[in-house]
């Protein structure tokens, strides 16, 4: 059972960081399905929750040119049902589907899985994958720039996602290993094709969370095929390791993975 | 103990025969008609039983109308919270209470120390199996084993992480936990070990002082001498070691009870789920010092047990406790990450297993050291003892021996857990003959062939002394093999292949025992409306006894299978009854209330003679009414009931002689070599249940047993982390669990060859899915590797357990596609 607190349902910007910065440990939740959880197990304690999703400028879904752009408090759900997002990157939505149970997509926001950055989770290989713009409430922040280790990114204390804008690639395909209990990607491996340029960014393997794979990326912009992938290898030094997968497991499942990602544009492909 | 000791008594010491067909069998164990009192059954009068009668329960409970324990609430009620050990083995220097005292809403702080000071006792398990088919597993001295007193919180030391050692019970629930934050325990660390080899090893750390080197049961069974000679003449030996993981059941609903203390009457109420609630009531009472008579337990819907239900839990009597020193109601629920600390987990055997063969591959011995993981103290040798009359499985094995060790270690308790004691012994002769068979060059199947126990030979006396009471095992074999399209292997293997994928068929016979509690009572009573109301001690979570149960009521009295209502699970009605477990419900009940029903009619009969103005034996009994041929006059069971003298009957039966259920399953898995994912794509299975009561029941029964099978050969498990001692599965993101989407859909088949030990000659159902499944998933997954030379694997085959084997195997490399 969780420790008592406040409750705030923000209803603009301004009103959720002045509610967020009036108490003394705040938290944000949107969707509460990485939050809620660890609050029941007393492992976080927030004084004060201050609800994201009634503000106007977190919700929406739109093609905006060469770009897809999806709301923070868009739940998985309505990510993976919409057909804009279908239409421009396909492998997204899929990817959106493909998160936990229907009850957690139907309350799970992007925005709080992005800022939760859990090294398992599966939006932040797509938002690094396709090379995202993540805006909050102070700035815009380049996905390169935003994944910093496990459970930790570049947004400050107090800084609200709002919106993700990605470029909206030639082709895109996402391979992934679940944990057999979680389901959680125990690998999982995101590939955008961008003209000559590839991106391949990876999940649920390292130990400082999402990362890209570059030689595989170089290989892939020279021959986009499974095969140039042969003889490459990650390295299981920065692999996690547990009983659902060995860090050599995990840097095999890498690379299995991103050659079913390249082999399966537009798609997801469970590996199991 | 003692009140069922008789010379047919497997002791350890008596001089076991040769296996054989038995022509010597204990006095009761044929079923006589006549001493029972029923006589013929009127088979070819039969309406409802063998029907797919829908289950009656079932609206209830898919509608939200069932009654589980967390679901009553009484005014005024109370909340308790637990502090429990954060180390596998640590002593209790000190409890400071004060803080916890003084916070908001707390009532009382209490540790084990005001316990002992209120008198009471351990929690009596009674452990050690006691009918007199059941092997007599004793001390390494040969006294009666030490199991370790189950207080309900301990005064010296915590054995396992999460066990309770303080309650607090406050006005809420949130108020209860935070207080249990503020207990301070003044802990010591000791060294603590939890695995059970490691347990028995010289200089490994001490569970209990009262037993040096944890091992307190050790017996010895079967004669080895004449084992000894046929491994000596052995044209081959085969030889393997394994271990059947730990497992937890995940119960959908947790653990919970709540406790209603009346002042005055003096009485108390605990509503609590259980697998029975007589047992709880006998041994809470006791544990509290209570007069049963003040003590009311119930059990409603049960939300899931597979036997980690059926012993008592501390929480039920420190609630019951706290209820009657407050004078207020107090529940206890149980969180999920409580549930995988502290419920009463299951198997963790480790067994080591040798069989002689001569050169035609016919079985000549077999030797059995098997060492089961109890935990912390020991709840119930059930998983030990069935496993113990069992070793050699479905075949004709002329001598064997068994070493039956168990062991204390830091770790939860275990208890029976679905089909007790059976698929860990299954598991290891089913490996054992499929890695036979690879030594020796036979064929899988024609090596079981050869020695399977002919039907010709029963009843059957094993090596073990288990008295397997019919089956015919062959035909199971080659009813499955049907059932899969055995011949249609090689081409599914091309087909496989062309996709890159591995494909794998494991094949396991099995027999198992239902042996559980010999006694039982039924009372059954007909209104004059006709409605006829059944009071019986089992407990049903989800094995349909509302409707089974009323079919065969139904079918005795000749009435319609919706005028029978069945009452389960109130003390205050049932006074006698051994729960449900080991699959004994059906054969046991089905019994005692085949033997009410009978009494019944016999009285309903005098007073029909007395009504219709003929001599009793004179009169027809047909649809609910007796009639005479010499006249049209007719007189119905509820005619002959009146609201001051319902027609009633009550019988008590007490059966010892147990059932061997027995059958095939195969499964066939799919291994992506690159993924190393495995995907089960068939599963066949043939049980003998012996008279199926209701075949929609029993083919639910086995498909969640074999899901559960499934489940621990693939997913399921309950590590520790060596070092630390700190389980590492303490949630669902962890443990994982078979699901919708990943058993496949199951062929199964029923047969029923009749148990000559009971009226209907039932033996059970629901345990059989899950005997077979750890060996056929995992003999699948083998046979799928042979080629890329893998020869082992242990439980759970996950992904990585597959990758591991796969790169340690010699020809590892040949694959990546
Ligand atoms: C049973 C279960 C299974 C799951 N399976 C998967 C899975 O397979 N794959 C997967 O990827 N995830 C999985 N999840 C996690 C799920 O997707 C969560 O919903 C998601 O990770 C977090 O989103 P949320 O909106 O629920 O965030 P919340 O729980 O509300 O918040 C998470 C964190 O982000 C912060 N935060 C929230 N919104 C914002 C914002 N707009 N700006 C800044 N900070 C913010 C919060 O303060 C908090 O620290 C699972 C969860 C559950 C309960």
């Amino acid at each position: 059972m969780m420790y008592d607190f406040a409750y705030h349902r923000a209803r603009t910007l301004d009103d959720a960081r002045a509610a967020f910065r009036d108490a003394d440990d705040a938290a944000y939740v949107s969707g509460g399905h990485s939050l809620l959880p660890t609050m029941k197990n007393r492992l976080a304690a927030p004084d004060r929750l201050v609800h994201l999703t009634a503000i106007p400028e977190l919700r929406g879904i739109a093609r905006d040119g060469d770009r897809l752009v999806i709301g923070a408090a868009e739940t998985h759900a309505g990510v993976a049902a919409s057909p804009v997002v279908q239409e421009a990157i396909p492998a997204l939505a899929a990817l959106a589907g493909s998160i936990g149970d229907p009850q957690v997509r139907h309350r799970g926001t992007m925005g709080g899985s992005v800022a939760n950055n859990d090294p398992a989770a599966d939006y932040p290989s797509a938002v690094l994958g396709l090379g995202a713009t993540i805006h909050t409430s102070e700035r815009e922040i380049d996905a390169d720039d935003f994944f910093a280790g496990m459970f930790t990114t570049a947004l400050d204390e107090g800084e609200i996602v709002t919106r993700i804008a990605f470029p909206v690639p030639d082709s895109a395909g996402y391979a992934k290993m679940r944990n057999p209990a979680s389901r959680y990607a125990l690998a999982a491996s995101f590939v955008a094709r961008f003209g000559g340029d590839v991106r391949v960014a990876i999940t649920g393997a390292g130990s400082d969370g999402v990362f890209r794979w570059h030689e595989a990326e170089e290989a892939l912009a020279a021959r986009f095929e499974p095969g140039a992938l042969d003889g490459l290898a990650v390295d299981p030094d920065g692999m996690m390791s547990d009983m659902h997968a060995s860090a050599a497991f995990r840097a095999h499942l890498c690379a299995v993975g991103t050659a079913r990602a390249v082999a399966n544009p537009g798609r997801l492909t469970l590996l199991a | 103990m003692s009140e069922h000791d008789s010379g047919t008594d497997r002791d350890a010491d008596a001089a076991p025969a040769a296996a054989g067909p038995c022509t010597e069998l204990p006095e009761g164990w044929a079923y006589d008609a006549e001493a029972s009192g029923i006589g013929v059954l009127p088979v070819d009068m039969f309406r409802s039983i063998g029907k797919p009668v829908k289950r009656r329960e079932d609206r209830r409970l898919v509608t939200g109308k069932g009654r589980f324990t967390d679901d009553f609430s009484v005014a005024g009620q109370l909340y308790a919270a637990m502090v429990r050990s954060p180390y596998p083995h640590a002593r209790i220097r000190a409890i400071d209470t004060a803080a916890a005292q003084e916070a908001p809403g707390v009532l009382a702080v209490l540790t084990g120390q005001d316990a002992l000071d209120d008198g009471l006792g351990p929690i009596p398990h009674n452990p050690v199996p006691s009918t007199r088919f059941d092997v007599k597993l004793r001390a390494p001295d040969g006294a009666m084993p030490f199991i370790g007193p189950h207080l309900l919180l301990p005064v010296d030391k915590a054995r396992h992480v999460g066990e309770a050692v303080a309650m607090v019970v406050a006005e809420s629930r949130a108020a209860a936990e935070d207080a249990a934050e503020l207990v301070e325990v003044d802990w010591e660390e000791l060294p603590h070990v939890a695995d059970s080899l490691d347990a028995m090893a010289p200089g490994a750390p001490q569970v209990w002082d009262e037993v040096p080197g944890n091992a307190f049961v050790d017996s010895a069974f079967g004669d080895e001498a004449a084992v000894d000679a046929a491994f000596a003449e052995a044209a081959h030996v085969a030889s393997a070691k394994f271990h059947v993981n730990r497992v937890t059941a995940v119960t959908m609903e947790p653990r919970a009870a709540l406790a209603d203390y009346d002042p005055e009457t003096g009485r108390s109420t605990l509503y609590a789920g259980s697998g029975g609630a007589v047992r709880q009531k006998r041994e809470l009472a006791e544990t509290l010092g209570l007069d049963p008579a003040d003590l009311r337990v119930l059990s409603h819907d049960v939300g899931g047990n597979f036997g980690a239900r059926n012993r008592v839990y501390v929480e039920f009597g420190l609630v019951l406790w706290a209820s009657r020193r407050l004078q207020r109601p107090v529940k206890f629920t149980a969180t999920r990450s409580e549930s995988f600390l502290t419920d009463y987990q299951g198997r963790d055997l480790n067994t080591h297993v040798q069989l002689a063969l001569d050169a035609d591959g016919r079985f000549l011995a077999m030797k059995a050291d098997n060492v089961s993981n109890v935990g912390a103290r020991c709840v119930s040798l059930s998983p030990l003892s069935k496993g113990s009359g069992l070793i050699t499985g479905s075949y004709h094995i002329p001598h064997a021996h068994l070493r039956a060790r168990a062991v204390f270690t830091n770790t939860m308790c275990t208890q029976a857990y679905r089909s007790s004691g059976r698929p860990e012994v299954t598991y290891a002769i089913e490996r054992l003959v499929d890695i036979a068979a690879e030594e020796m060059g036979l064929d899988k199947i024609e090596l079981r062939r050869r020695n399977l126990v002919a039907p010709t030979d029963m009843p059957y006396r094993t090596a073990m002394g288990s008295i397997y009471d019919s089956g015919e095992y062959e035909a199971n074999m080659d009813r499955a093999m049907a059932l899969f399209e055995w011949d249609a292997i090689p081409a599914r293997h091309a087909d496989a292949e062309a996709r890159g994928k591995r494909l794998g068929v494991g094949l396991a016979n099995y027999v198992e025992s239902s042996i559980g509690t010999p006694k039982e009572r039924a009372e059954i009573t007909v209104a004059p409306g006709g409605q006829v109301e059944v009071v019986i001690g089992t407990q049903p979570s989800g094995q349909g006894h509302e409707t089974s149960f009323a079919q065969v009521v139904a079918d005795m009295l000749q009435t319609p299978v919706e005028r029978v209502r069945i009452v389960l699970g109130d003390t205050d009605k049932v006074s006698l009854g051994g729960g449900t477990h080991s699959g004994r419900s059906m054969r046991h009940a089905g019994t005692v209330m085949a033997m009410a029903s009978a009494d019944l009619l016999r009285k309903a009969r005098t007073l029909a003679a007395d009504r219709l103005g003929f001599p009793p034996e004179e009169l027809d009994f047909t649809d609910g009414a007796f009639s005479h041929r010499d006249s049209n006059q007719t007189v119905t069971l509820a005619e002959l009931a009146t609201a001051d003298a319902p027609l009633f009957a009550a019988r008590t039966n007490e059966m010892h002689a147990p059932v061997f259920p027995n059958g095939t399953a195969i499964c066939e898995v799919e291994i992506d070599p690159d993924t190393c994912r495995i995907e089960i794509t068939r599963y066949a299975s043939i049980d003998d249940v012996g008279r199926c009561i209701n075949p929609m029941i029993v083919h639910g029964q086995s498909h969640g047993g074999i899901a559960q099978g499934v489940g621990q050969a693939m997913w399921e498990n309950c590590p520790i982390d060596a070092e630390s001692g700190q389980p590492l599965a303490g949630s669902l993101m962890d443990y994982g669990m078979p699901r919708a989407d990943n058993v496949p859909f199951y062929d199964v088949g029923i047969s029923e060859v009749l148990s000559p030990t009971n009226p209907f000659g039932v033996k059970a159902g629901g345990e059989g899915g899950t005997t077979p499944a750890l060996a056929t998933v995992t003999l699948a997954v083998l046979d799928a590797l042979r080629p890329l030379g893998v020869r082992d694997i242990s439980m759970p085959v996950t992904p990585e357990r597959l990758w591991q084997a796969l790169h340690a195997a010699p020809q590892a490399t040949e694959s990546r596609t």
